[in-house]
């Protein structure tokens, strides 16, 4: 990893008040960076925290009910202290995010070639005879078939796969440093997802860009990213290199998460299954907050926060039986 | 003789009407589509959005009616049956959906819930009703006093249990699986394909395996049926399949899917343009739009689905021709030697702990 991270959390805490008083830990400490160029990988399941962060980064999150912190630094900015104006000219700009669903992502009411015009004279300026052929060429730079008769089109008139290439299109209007990609193949089939992951590929060359990628899909990791962090229940509970993490995962719930998934390529009779199920967020255990479901558990596991250790060099689990590979041996 | 004949199904939907409701438009949902299926056996139904394989698992059970073709279960012919006979035949095919957030009447507890079907088919006595729901809960891994809940008190995984209660309550010989895990996390998934699995062991269940996730599909699946727009494209038993997939349709899905493997060694085969409208589906080979393979014959002429000695078979003129698929899917190697030590550590360690205490999982539902 170079020198100076493009974007570094440090030590992020997001709460969120509930009406009834309830206060739900939803992220807690997390560390991350991506370098310029790296694309990092932030898995976990429903629930674990990994949307919140990512709209904590492009500041999203609701001010009233939300209550962060802890540092985003992002080229020099502290994004959690930055006035909102401020904040307005670097998203969409500098910092840009792809969401899960095309649909209720873009407007349906105006054609997608004003939404990505809008998006280039906010932060550009110009002409919007500029800014429109600007628009073309970003279509079809995301392969989008006749990009001059599709740019006049409402949302409605497209596929899904079409219109995630559309979000790809406007999120890279304006050349961003960092581009948040929010499970951004979910919603599609698999053969418009390998399209779509292909195009982040090659953009990813073109540009120069950091990716965080959100998904629950392993496979898209193994993929796609250069770096991988694992959260759970809030946490992140294993950092590594995408080769390592897949080949000696330091922390039991990557394990049982690379077990539990049926694979095209092994062969299993039974699947590994993680029983139990995760801690209330309301009232998050003592200790580790996996320990429950842990089949590697001790008693020290329960009393005290574990930390997060650096196994090997640029690989962090938050397991004090790290490294695993003493237990099987 | 096979459990399940299905022969020539056809399904066209309108699309749009004139003022006067004469039929303009059809979705041809599904075209044409046979397969058997043996008892105690699973059958997956494969494709994208759109292909038809929903439709097909609705008309298996005439839960919808077919334009054409007939559908045979233990002989008898489905489409012939009178509404008492179809009910009765109910008992003996079941279909679990893939959102169990929707498929659970939200005012019924999971007791009232298993004890309906039971009541309806006048099953078991109702003197031993709570008995047999507990039965059935514990036969889904779930604790028998849970069935005082309400479905907003379990889990997405859980509920899934419970739908799947509901299909064992009338000791059905099919269940349809539509999209089954879909709609749950990963760990979770793993759960219910695991007790599918068991049940089909211990029950004798055949399956019908809807699903769009092939990697779910070859661990669950003995014979695979691949759709593309409304017709069965090829369909193999999973292991010859899945080793070497001969359609073009079937050779991009397996390649699309991504591996839980970096830097895996494959050969890609990545379509171009988007899935056709199955409003207005292509002249003769429905997929020749997209197939890397097209040549001027399939544009005009649709290829029969014709199967070889073994029971492999392929809807696709070139068949013969196309180059060698073994590199689409690595043979194996998925896990690393450390991988593999450690998951098989993390398996028995959990295993040990589950059968301590059937639906230990059951002790809080989520606050979520």
């Amino acid at each position: 990893m170079s020198a100076a991270p493009l974007i570094e959390i440090k030590d992020l805490r997001i709460c969120f008040h509930g009406d009834d008083g309830r206060i739900t830990h939803a992220v807690d400490s997390v560390d991350l960076s991506v370098a310029n160029g790296a694309t990092l990988g932030l898995v976990g399941e429903s629930g674990c925290g990994k949307s919140v962060t990512s709209l904590a980064i492009m500041g999203l999150l609701p001010k009233q009910s939300a209550e962060i912190s802890g540092a985003i630094r992002f080229d020099g900015l502290d994004l959690l202290q930055t006035p909102d104006q401020t904040l307005r000219n670097l998203r969409g700009n500098r910092l840009a995010m792809i969401f899960q669903e095309p649909m209720t992502s873009l407007n349906p009411s105006f054609t997608i070639g004003d939404q990505i015009i809008e998006t280039i004279l906010r932060h550009r300026g110009g002409s919007r005879k500029s800014a429109r052929e600007r628009a073309i060429e970003l279509l079809r730079r995301v392969h989008i078939p006749s990009p001059e008769r599709r740019v006049d089109e409402y949302p409605h008139k497209l596929s899904g796969g079409m219109r995630q290439r559309v979000m790809i299109a406007m999120a890279l209007a304006c050349d961003p440093r960092l581009l948040i990609a929010d499970e951004p193949t979910t919603a599609l089939d698999v053969t418009l997802q390998a399209q779509i992951l292909e195009l982040m590929r090659e953009l990813k060359a073109a540009s120069g860009a950091a990716i965080i990628l959100i998904t629950h899909d392993l496979g898209v990791v193994a993929e796609v990213c250069d770096e991988v962090a694992v959260m759970y229940a809030g946490e992140i509970v294993e950092r590594a290199p995408v080769d390592e993490l897949f080949s000696a995962p330091q922390h039991p719930y990557t394990v049982g998460l690379l077990g539990s998934i049926p694979r095209l390529d092994h062969r299993a009779e039974q699947l590994a299954t993680i029983e139990g199920m995760v801690p209330n967020m309301a009232q998050p255990p003592a200790g580790c907050r996996f320990a429950a479901r842990c089949p590697f558990v001790l008693d020290a596991c329960t009393t005290a926060p574990p930390p997060l250790i650096e196994v090997s060099p640029g690989h962090l689990s938050r397991c004090i039986r790290a490294p695993l590979e003493r237990l099987v041996s | 003789m096979a459990l399940l004949e299905v022969d020539g199904l056809v399904k066209h939907f309108v699309a749009e009407r004139s003022l006067f409701g004469r039929a303009l438009a059809h979705v041809k949902a599904v075209d044409g589509v046979s397969f058997s299926l043996e008892a105690g056996k699973t059958l997956a139904l494969v494709g994208e959005s759109g292909c038809g394989k929903s439709t097909v698992s609705r008309l298996v059970l005439r839960l919808i009616e077919p334009d054409s073709g007939t559908v045979r279960f233990d002989g008898r012919d489905l489409l012939a049956l009178d509404p008492n006979a179809l009910r009765a035949f109910r008992r003996e095919a079941q279909i679990i959906f893939q959102d169990p957030y929707a498929s659970l009447n939200p005012r019924m507890t999971a007791g009232q819930i298993l004890t309906e079907p039971l009541a309806l088919h006048d099953l078991v006595p109702p003197a031993q009703r709570r008995a047999r729901v507990a039965e059935l809960l514990r036969l889904v891994g779930l604790e028998p006093r849970l069935a005082r809940r309400y479905p907003h008190e379990f889990s997405g995984g859980q509920r899934q249990r419970i739908a799947i209660a509901r299909a064992l309550a009338v000791e059905p010989k099919l269940i349809i699986c539509d999209e089954p895990v879909s709609a749950l996390d990963v760990s979770i998934r793993s759960q219910i394909l695991n007790l599918l699995r068991e049940l089909q062991d211990r029950l004798g269940l055949a399956y019908i395996f809807v699903s769009h996730d092939l990697a779910v599909v070859k661990h669950i699946a003995d014979h695979v049926a691949v759709m593309n727009l409304g017709q069965i494209v090829e369909t193999a038993e999973a292991d010859a399949l899945f080793a070497s997939p001969r359609h073009p349709y079937s050779r991009a899905l397996l390649s699309a899917i991504p591996l839980p493997q970096p830097k895996a060694k494959r050969t890609t085969v990545l379509l171009e343009g988007e899935i056709p409208s199955a409003l207005n589906p292509p002249a003769g080979c429905r997929f020749h739009t997209r197939c890397p393979f097209v040549i001027e014959r399939c544009r005009n002429e649709a290829p029969a689905l014709l199967a070889d000695g073994s029971g492999h078979a392929t809807a696709c003129h070139r068949t013969a021709e196309l180059p060698s698929a073994d590199a689409i899917l690595p043979a194996a190697g998925g896990f690393s030697p450390a991988l593999a030590k450690l998951v098989a550590a993390f398996s028995q360690k959990t295993e040990g702990a589950a059968t301590a205490g059937v639906g230990i999982q059951g002790t809080a539902p989520t606050t979520t």
